[in-house]
């Protein structure tokens, strides 16, 4: 199942997959899935349009290459703007966190 | 860096979508790897990677959204909406005329609201010039520019015919007497020379003149050097000083040269009593029409007291000029401009019929493509793109129409609507043409677009494609909306009832004379030549008997012919009454005749006698009073042998007495009541400025020749005497009720375009209904049903968006004809009988609009319309 997202969350979690590596769309949406032990089930329906934004702000760049099993695939680099994007992202999110923690565990 | 990220995707599209197609696929492909990897067979491991990754073409599809412009979904629309129409080309071609139809009669009006009520007029400051109501005399006017504030300049004028005689044969030319302030009011300076000045405008001074363009075009051949040249007017030598700029025209008055009133008749111009100057009124700056017009009053009081015979019963009255000029048009106007608004709604009404109706048959359609991912947004920006589509393809061809709308209207407009003349396309009209085509286009697709996106996509697939809730709202629109119609047109028709009511009173008028086989032309005795009355009078009957040596015709002539726009009255005292105070005494109209007038017109004579030959100069000055007269100043007597005078006479009182009575004539005009009137002879009119006369000549054959004939007696006795305003007796007729038969005439033909419209749209509304209970009707007739009932069930879905339509209609008519009080003559606007008839005419348009696709229905194979659906 897909899970809802809070706006922007799926860009910040494809740049913290691409933050470790350079991967291609199967890889990042594998990455996620396995990490969150199932808990998030990026769909393809989400993934390529977040890519495309991503790669419209510059946050990402892509590149054909040749995967590790010899796959001709697009792989997608975090760029510079885009770790600034991510760190201020992460920021932003732990700050919710915090709030929506604090709501949650006020009897 | 956004904006140039999209402008090099938007230039690299192609390889764009190979590459995320590309992606997508290897994606898949993984998947399918990953699953044969754990052991799922590959057929198996295709359909789940297949089914996991969903639905490929969206994802594509939304991907790709992330760098559009939002543009360019709108000309996907707009080339999708095209192919769409060119498929449906019956639809398309209805609501395109539809609207054009609409469109174009509204654009055609405004394009005559555009000339008449908003054009800027040719003056300078146009709204700081005001007009007098009333005539005024010149020493009234230096009377008010001296003891006024108000005003930085005050122009006078009187355009009057004369003799132009430098011509090749003598001519009739308009001449505008005036004074020098007459153009500064104005503001506008000529194009070539110069306008007279003050010194010049006095008693005595130069004889100048200043032409206009339209004249220095047509006369003088446009001639570079025309200033300083002569020409002769009224048998005086005039030099040109001045030629007017080409969209130069004097406000209320045509008039072709323009010459000093002081110069060219300084007798009238010293007259205080002779009022036949129209006046203009230049405001100062930041002076309020309000204050000036205190400051008249102000003068008007004292000229009052100081001249209480003249001044007294007048009134001096400031008006805005635009207001002057298109005051009495105005109703009229904004009338046919209503008529027009309510045509327009009528088509928009069908407009949204026909989409409604068209949504409904793309239902399947719709309903795949919601299936398929499409946005209930993207759906109602698709169908207002069509909509909005056909209302400018509507637009352009109602631009088209109004073309020829505005040229047929030029073409049928009669000549003394003068105020029609200045009517063309302008950049505001087709600004208003746009404007109403974008509105049409979006307010009425708009309710058709959410319709048609109201789509459940599981209910509707579930039965069978037809969504019975969405069909019963979108029908209960329509029905609103024929409803509507109806009321419209019906509005319409009671409008354009009444005026053809309205009219038909106007034409059973009884004219009081007979005009056919009557002739009428203008003369006037040149002042120059014919300063003795003597003189005239010998001219008069001189012209009479070699008229009346001619066979066949009987001649008369008088000083003001009937319909002719002209008279003179005078105050006048009875012999043998209580002395009535200075300024007070009644009026009546005053007509000379000479020769057999009474005979030619065929107005009947009531009591007494005729004028005879012995009613001359010396002789007991007599009178011919009309019906009129007697009712209101002799009522149950007989006035034969009374007497009366003119109260501005000055010496010893010169006694009429009258001889004669003659009926009623409608002189002013037919919608004008009959003012009291009396004639007197020719020969005893002893008035300097009575030297004009209108020939009336009745004759029993044809009137071809006649006028040559007559012209070649005029001209033997003088041959630089114009003859001018050849015009037939049934002519002036006609032109005194044109402006009337204009306004019938147009209303009446958008009257007729709404009842066919509003007749098309319950055809519609009928014809979808039928078709829709064909399943019911066969299950009927199956059962034993008559036709008849059939018939019946259908018809009354009509008869009642009628008769709602009917009676909103009648009480929308009786509170908008109101507004059409001023143009209608002897008709009440909620006249009962054309409420009725109207009402008829609309009911029999609806039954013939629904007994047709009635009929068709009752006329189905029960075992077809069983099997349909």
């Amino acid at each position: 199942m897909e899970p809802d997202f809070l706006p922007g969350t799926l860009e910040m979690l494809i740049l913290q997959t691409l933050s470790r590596g350079a991967n291609h769309g199967y890889g990042i949406a594998q990455h996620i899935q396995q990490i969150s032990k199932d808990a998030l089930k990026i769909g393809e329906g989400s993934l390529y349009p977040a890519l495309q934004r991503l790669l419209m702000n510059d946050y990402v760049i892509a590149e054909w290459g040749v995967s590790e099993n010899n796959r001709r695939a697009r792989f997608y680099k975090i760029t510079a703007t885009g770790r600034k994007q991510l760190s201020q992202e992460k920021r932003k999110f732990d700050a919710l966190l915090v709030g929506i923690a604090r709501v949650m565990e006020t009897p | 860096m956004k904006l140039w990220n999209k402008i090099r995707n938007l230039l690299n599209r192609e390889a764009f979508d190979r590459d995320l197609r590309e992606e997508m696929r290897i994606h898949r492909e993984m998947a399918e790897e990953k699953l044969n990897q754990l052991g799922t067979p590959k057929e198996e491991a295709h359909h789940a990677a297949m089914k996991a990754f969903g639905n490929p073409s969206l994802a594509q599809e939304t991907s790709r959204l992330q760098w559009t412009f939002f543009f360019e979904s709108f000309f996907q629309d707009v080339g999708f909406a095209i192919r769409m129409l060119r498929k449906s080309p019956g639809f398309a071609a209805v609501a395109v005329l539809t609207l054009a139809l609409g469109i174009g009669t509204n654009t055609a009006i405004f394009s005559v609201i555009n000339g008449v009520l908003l054009r800027p007029l040719p003056y300078k400051d146009p709204q700081q010039i005001a007009v007098m109501k009333e005539n005024e005399s010149l020493p009234n006017v230096i009377d008010i520019q001296r003891q006024t504030n108000a005003f930085s300049d005050g122009g006078a004028i009187n355009a009057q015919p004369m003799d132009y005689t430098s011509g090749p044969e003598p001519l009739q030319i308009r001449v505008g007497l005036v004074n020098s302030g007459f153009f500064e009011t104005l503001g506008v300076a000529p194009t070539m020379g110069r306008i007279f000045s003050e010194a010049e405008d006095v008693r005595g001074g130069p004889r100048v003149a200043v032409v206009s363009y339209q004249f220095w075009q047509s006369h003088l051949g446009g001639d570079p050097h025309a200033v300083g040249k002569p020409i002769l007017l009224g048998g005086n030598s005039y030099a040109i000083i001045g030629v007017m700029p080409k969209t130069f025209v004097s406000p209320r008055e045509h008039a072709d040269v323009f010459i000093s009133l002081w110069v060219t008749d300084p007798k009238t111009a010293v007259d205080r009593d002779v009022h036949f100057l129209h006046t203009y009124w230049r405001l100062k700056r930041g002076v309020s029409l309000e204050q000036a017009q205190a400051d008249i009053a102000t003068v008007h009081n004292s000229l009052a007291e100081q001249f209480p015979a003249v001044e007294k019963e007048r009134k001096m009255q400031l008006t805005p000029l635009r207001e002057s000029l298109v005051g009495d048009v105005r109703p009229a106007l904004l009338v046919l401009f209503g008529a027009v608004g309510l045509v327009l709604l009528i088509a928009c009404a069908n407009f949204a019929n026909l989409l409604i109706a068209r949504g409904f048959a793309r239902r399947q359609e719709m309903l795949i493509r919601a299936a398929l991912g499409a946005g209930r947004s993207r759906l109602i920006r698709k169908s207002l793109t069509e909509s909005t589509l056909l209302s400018f393809s509507g637009g352009a061809v109602g631009l088209l129409f109004a073309h020829w709308g505005t040229w047929m209207l030029l073409a049928l407009r009669p000549e003394e609507l003068t105020w029609l003349n200045g009517i063309h396309m302008d950049s505001r009209v087709l600004l208003f043409a746009l404007a109403v085509s974008m509105l049409t286009g979006v307010i009425f697709g708009i309710a058709p677009a959410l319709l048609a996106a109201r789509t459940d996509v599981a209910a509707a697939l579930n039965e069978g494609g037809r969504s019975k809730t969405a069909s019963a709202a979108g029908h209960r629109i329509r029905r609103i909306l024929v409803t509507t119609e109806v009321a419209f047109a019906l509005m319409l028709l009671m409008g354009a009832g009444l005026l053809m009511k309205g009219f038909s009173r106007l034409r059973s008028v009884n004219p009081g004379f007979n005009p056919s086989g009557v002739m009428t032309m203008y003369l006037q005795l040149p002042a120059t030549r014919y300063a003795e009355i003597p003189k005239r009078t010998r001219f008069r009957r001189d012209l009479l008997a070699r008229l009346n040596s001619l066979p066949g015709v009987q001649v008369g002539m008088i000083t003001d012919i009937p319909l002719g726009g002209n008279y003179v009255e005078y105050d006048f005292v009875i012999d043998g009454r209580p002395p009535i105070p200075e300024g007070d005494e009644p009026k009546v109209q005053t007509l000379s005749v000479m020769g057999e007038y009474f005979q030619v017109m065929q107005i009947p004579l009531r009591a007494g006698r005729h004028f005879t030959e012995m009613d001359r100069e010396g002789q007991p000055l007599v009178a011919i009073a009309n019906e009129e007269f007697v009712r209101q100043f002799f009522p149950g007597h007989d006035p034969v042998g009374s007497r009366i005078r003119w109260a501005r006479d000055t010496g010893p009182p010169r006694w009429i007495t009258i001889v004669g009575v003659v009926s009623d004539v409608k002189h002013s005009g037919l919608n004008q009541p009959t003012d009291p009137a009396v004639y007197t002879p020719f020969p005893q009119a002893d008035e300097a400025w009575k030297r004009w006369m209108t020939l009336a000549i009745r004759t029993d054959s044809s009137f071809s020749g006649l006028v040559e004939q007559v012209k070649a007696q005029v001209w033997s006795l003088d041959r630089q005497i114009p003859v001018s305003d050849v015009q037939t007796m049934e002519q002036r007729m006609a032109l005194s009720f044109a402006q009337q038969r204009f306004y019938m005439l147009l209303l009446g033909a958008f009257a007729s375009l709404a009842a066919i419209l509003a007749g098309v749209g319950i055809y519609g509304v009928v014809a979808y209904t039928a078709s829709q209970s064909t399943h019911e009707i066969g299950i009927r007739m199956a059962l034993g049903g008559q036709r008849r009932d059939v018939l019946r069930l259908i018809m009354a879905e009509a008869a009642k968006v009628t008769s709602a339509g009917i009676l909103i209609g009648i009480v929308g008519a009786l509170a908008l004809t109101r507004a059409m009080a001023s143009l209608l003559f002897e008709v009440k606007p909620g006249d009962p009988v054309i409420l009725a008839a109207v009402a008829t005419v609309l009911a029999l348009v609806a039954l013939v609009a629904c007994y047709i696709p009635a009929r068709r229905a009752t006329q189905v194979d029960p075992m077809v319309a069983l099997r349909y659906e």
